[in-house]
């Protein structure tokens, strides 16, 4: 069935669903695209007067550190909260039409990148003003961590929309399981304030190496350490084939069960 | 032959579990995790049991039975929705369903954006979706509407676009389930009159349907189905005969 047709013949359905995810997100709102830059901008506000004052982590523009990391976090959140409800919200076309489900998941992932674009945009100038005073070199690397957040993202979203189907718990436990990653990833403060015996550990979230790449040459201005790098490509990579071995191997049943 | 048929489905039964027990333990999940396992049903059922049914192309069968006894099932593995559990089903040529009707549609999209998004569904290409779109306004025929978000439209009205853009869509198979019971009488008519052309024109149907008199204009042929089992398949007019004895009786 459908053996003929590839995921490339449904670029149609993809753009659709995109634009479609976009329409009914900002329509009859007055200030529309301007929230999802305003809500991150808030949250950076509140962590700026909480660790800065309160906490006091000693970082020159802690704003600037905190702008090039939370905005990345927010888009991985995101997506993944997405994951959970993707699926179940297309119920009724997966059990009427037979079509590849990975168009559900991945239209969700790019509408939220295309939104992502346009916020690292205004993040780029307002750092290379305020920040660096001049535009950094290291800007060139951003397209390919841009590529590996977003194959980390349909990493991890691929076997957790497949969980969702399966499991409700999933909704139950996402929001604790995000705060915990919010903390244990180096968002509001550097990795290298992790004590040093357990750096090593630290740096095995993905999640963690992705961050400190974007501080990196976002923030420091400077080309990436090469192996942080290399291993950030290596288990990012994994992650997605794991992730599309696993959602391979359940969404038969996905028409099934929803 | 066997290229002249369009619908395949050799000795096909499909196992559906029913998930009584709503949860697993979280020790059972990582146990079923690890053994690559689905979770436990308490009762595996078969819906269809040693289904058989070659569909020539050109030909439209009609499938016959109570609520509940597979025919809709038999639609879906047609239509590749859910995969056989034993067997195989084949299809040659572009299918086209319209089994949950407005199933894709979104009710803050407006009919238009809803036709581009259900086409893209169904298949379609970018050159496709503009090339159909003014046919599939035509065909609904539901006036300005056709700009109003789909929230506001009467289940009338979502039927007929619904139905409108699974027919407009080039295809060689058609699967109805029950549908040709929508909208007014005039409507009605549109689609049966449009089925009755595309028939004509060697598109092949397959049509589940409570509906004796539509299927017996329609279709040559019928099969009855009881508890998923094919229980008499034959000339339409005498598998519709037996089913309206079976009522009778």
């Amino acid at each position: 069935m459908n053996a003929g047709r590839s995921l490339f013949d449904y670029q149609a359905l993809i753009q659709s669903l995109v634009l479609r995810n976009l329409t009914v997100k900002y329509q009859r709102s007055v200030l529309g695209f301007l929230w999802t830059l305003l809500n991150p901008l808030i949250m950076i506000v509140v962590l700026i007067t909480v660790f800065k004052l309160v906490i006091r982590i000693d970082l020159p523009h802690y704003w600037a550190f905190l702008l090039s990391g939370y905005f990345v976090w927010n888009f991985l959140s995101s997506c993944i909260n997405a994951a959970t409800y993707t699926l179940t919200e297309h119920a009724h076309i997966t059990r009427s039409i037979a079509f590849p489900k990975e168009v559900l998941v991945l239209s969700a992932a790019l509408t939220r990148l295309l939104e992502f674009l346009a916020e690292l945009a205004v993040i780029l100038v307002v750092l290379a003003i305020f920040h660096h005073g001049r535009l950094p070199v290291s800007y060139v690397l951003v397209p390919a961590l841009v590529l590996l957040q977003l194959i980390l993202a349909i990493g991890v979203q691929m076997p957790l929309a497949t969980l969702a189907v399966f499991y409700k718990d999933v909704d139950h436990a996402l929001p604790v399981l995000l705060m915990a990653m919010f903390y244990l990833t180096p968002v509001f403060y550097p990795a290298s304030m992790i004590p040093e015996r357990f750096q090593t550990l630290y740096l095995l979230n993905p999640f963690a190496q992705l961050l400190t790449l974007y501080q990196q040459v976002l923030y420091q201005g400077q080309l990436p350490s090469w192996p942080l790098f290399g291993v950030a490509c290596l288990s990012i990579g994994t992650i997605a084939l794991l992730g599309l071995a696993i959602f391979n191997h359940f969404k038969a049943l996905f028409a099934e069960i929803l | 032959m066997a290229n002249d048929l369009a619908v395949d489905c050799a000795a096909v039964s499909k196992r559906f579990y029913i998930y009584e027990r709503s949860h697993a333990s979280l020790r059972q999940l990582f146990i079923q995790a690890a053994l690559r396992r689905l979770p436990p049903a308490d009762r595996p059922y078969f819906a269809i049991t040693d289904f058989n049914l070659q569909v020539r192309r050109g030909e439209a069968v009609a499938i016959l039975g109570h609520n509940g006894c597979g025919k809709s099932t038999v639609l879906r593995l047609i239509a590749g929705v859910y995969a056989p559990t034993t067997g195989s089903v084949r299809t040659y040529g572009r299918v086209a369903t319209v089994i949950e009707l407005g199933a894709g549609f979104h009710p803050e999209l407006t009919g238009s954006e809803n036709i581009r998004l259900y086409g893209a569904i169904l298949g379609l290409h970018r050159s496709e979706l503009d090339a159909r779109h003014d046919a599939v306004v035509a065909f609904a025929d539901i006036g300005n509407f056709i700009e109003t978000p789909v929230k506001y439209y009467s289940s009338g009205m979502q039927a007929r676009l619904a139905f409108a853009v699974a027919v407009c869509v080039e295809h060689e198979i058609l699967l109805l389930d029950e549908v040709l019971a929508v909208g007014d009488e005039a409507f009605r008519r549109k689609c049966f009159d449009h089925l009755v052309h595309y028939h004509a024109r060697g598109g092949t149907l397959v049509i589940a349907s409570h509906d004796l008199d539509t299927v017996r204009r329609l279709c040559s042929r019928a099969i009855w189905m009881q508890q998923g089992r094919i229980v008499m398949s034959g000339d339409v007019h005498q598998v519709a005969d037996a089913y309206h004895a079976s009522h009778l009786g």
